[in-house]
């Protein structure tokens, strides 16, 4: 246990270091994209790995939450700090009301619906003048600080502070997986009639998920939009961004605490660096690179990184002859 | 003493096809009562329509003097009906012990509670050495354990066990009876849906047989196989020769 604390710590000092070393501008924007996606996916885990419900549509919250934020700023002048918890409640309603009909609906079907209520979303935003349509909003430039939420001359804020809230995100998901909430998760995510049995309101606790995986994708979404200071709906809530959000988690082990994370480490470089070197090419070959990571994970090793690593300590603890309680690994 | 749970003129019916018919009966605080009949007779509807996972077409469901028929099944676990699935239903990719920790939590909001509750349930049904196994790497038989353990843990007033011993061996089913018995010392009421005759005859007070949706006979054990509808119906001329 306190091994692990210490391994955790020392984690978080080389990540907090890392970028006063190696000062590059796009080493750290590739850093800033992985703890971006990094959040998002594992507010996404709490629904799709945790609870079961596999959701296509969490990018609707991380559009509103750059929405949100966006407009208060741009019409109120509120920072976008205060703009980013509002972001925040606005996701859980949507998520409440989104969720009223999808989890009726369960397995594909949810699934189905909720990528249907993602593009019609996006659409509406499309064609909706006040929100800017498809021209989108840019964000007007303010002096450079940390209550304007903005930073000209270097990008190392912006990783500060994303690095800081992925931080928060996964402690919240640490604090749930440990508590009532975490093993009702599961136990819906296993078989819905069963919980019920066990006294389990599955229709509570599944938008009590929802509700706390869109509040956290609202907040990344804000983030977003104040990194790139402009957003339009085809960057903040397309299809594309859902689907990449479940991929991270998907490569990283649904339903384990590292696997977002893991995931996003991976992911992320990788799909940065192929656009990087070959996406100037036109032939869109880091997408097909990209395309056949995928392919391998869900072929070899379904339950993702994490469950690798795991499966990996397993069998070293076995190799040594120690003690293993790894009868709950996956065979 | 009023009964603790009243099943009155109960009929289910599925799009026209009918499973339970203006089914009536009792059971009592403390008592062992088995429901019997051929596969298709409506047991595991009635089952299911007094734990809340399907609602009667027409008919009451009393328990401890509460309408239930119309409750959901979480609310009727909380009242204190527990139920075994037919097929089991073990959460498997979760161990033994957070199976029974899930259980457990409905009677409380601490983890650690529940966790220490679970043990308790765990050395109770015999699974404790297991309880790191995944769900998915038992054995039926533990599986049907770990089904009972899972129903324990939301200390139930009333346990419906739905063919916990369907495809065990001979040893296991005696482990099974035994298990039965542990259970009621407890001052648990059960409600048995089984087909191994020999296994619940013994234990049971009360036996009720239902037919093609109906309840055909009530009685104690003995009165049930020597009545002839039953034995038309269910137990087969063998059975009554051998007994």
């Amino acid at each position: 246990m306190n091994k692990k604390l210490i391994f955790l710590i020392v984690a978080v000092l080389i990540l907090f270091f890392l970028p006063l070393i190696y000062k590059a501008s796009f080493f750290i924007h590739v850093l800033i994209l992985i703890f971006m996606f990094a959040m998002a996916s594992q507010a996404w885990d709490l629904v799709g790995g945790y609870t079961g419900q596999i959701s296509f549509g969490n990018a609707i919250f991380f559009g509103i939450g750059a929405y949100t934020s966006t407009l208060l700023y741009m019409h109120w002048s509120v920072t976008p700090w205060i703009g980013m918890l509002v972001g925040g409640v606005v996701a859980v309603i949507v998520a409440l009301i989104v969720g009223y009909p999808a989890f009726k609906l369960k397995g594909h079907y949810f699934l189905l619906a909720t990528i249907g209520i993602g593009e019609i979303i996006r659409t509406l935003f499309l064609n909706w003048p006040a929100v800017g349509g498809a021209q989108g909003i840019f964000i007007p430039f303010e002096k450079e600080s940390f209550w304007n939420f903005q930073f000209h001359s270097s990008k190392l804020p912006y990783y500060y502070i994303i690095l800081t809230l992925f931080i928060l995100t996964f402690l919240v998901s640490y604090f749930v997986e440990k508590s009532k909430l975490g093993f009702y998760f599961k136990a819906i995510r296993e078989d819905e009639d069963a919980a019920k049995a066990m006294g389990i309101h599955t229709q509570k606790f599944k938008f009590v998920a929802f509700a706390i995986s869109a509040f956290l994708t609202a907040i990344t979404g804000t983030f977003y939009a104040q990194y790139l200071m402009y957003i339009d709906p085809n960057s903040v809530m397309p299809f594309m961004l859902s689907t990449q959000i479940v991929l991270v988690a998907i490569l990283g082990g649904m339903g384990y605490l590292f696997g977002p994370l893991l995931g996003s480490l991976v992911l992320i470089p990788l799909s940065e660096l192929t656009r990087v070197l070959l996406g100037s090419s036109g032939s869109g070959f880091h997408l097909v690179i990209y395309g056949l990571l995928i392919m391998l994970i869900s072929m070899y090793k379904p339950a993702g990184l994490a469950g690798w690593i795991q499966e990996w300590n397993f069998n070293k603890k076995k190799a040594a002859g120690g003690e293993v309680d790894g009868t709950t690994i996956n065979s | 003493m009023a009964p603790l749970l009243t099943v009155e003129n109960v009929t289910k019916e599925f799009s026209g096809i009918v499973a339970n018919k203006d089914v009536n009966f009792e059971i009592n605080e403390g008592e062992i009562v088995s429901l019997i009949g051929p596969n298709g007779a409506g047991k595991t509807t009635m089952f299911s329509m007094i734990a809340g996972a399907l609602s009667p077409s027409s008919g009451s469901i009393v328990f401890n003097g509460e309408e239930i028929s119309k409750k959901q099944a979480f609310e009727i676990c909380h009242l204190g009906i527990a139920r075994t699935f037919q097929v089991v239903r073990v959460l498997k990719q979760m161990t033994v012990l957070e199976n029974v920790i899930v259980g457990a939590l409905s009677r409380t909001n601490s983890v650690k509670i529940a966790r220490g509750e679970a043990e308790n349930i765990l050395k109770v049904t015999g699974l404790y050495l297991k309880k790191d196994y995944l769900g998915k790497n038992l054995t039926l038989a533990d599986m049907k354990r770990l089904e009972v353990a899972k129903a324990l843990a939301t200390k139930p007033k009333l346990l419906l066990l739905d063919e916990v011993m369907a495809g065990l061996t001979p040893v296991e089913t005696n482990e099974a009876v035994e298990l039965l018995r542990e259970i009621h010392g407890m001052g648990i009421t059960l409600f048995i849906v089984e087909h191994v005759m020999e296994a619940i005859m013994p234990v049971s007070d009360r036996i009720i047989v239902l037919d093609a949706g109906k309840k055909i006979a009530e009685g104690s054990p003995e009165e049930v196989v020597n009545d002839e509808r039953v034995i038309k119906a269910y137990l087969g001329d063998r059975y009554h020769a051998r007994s």
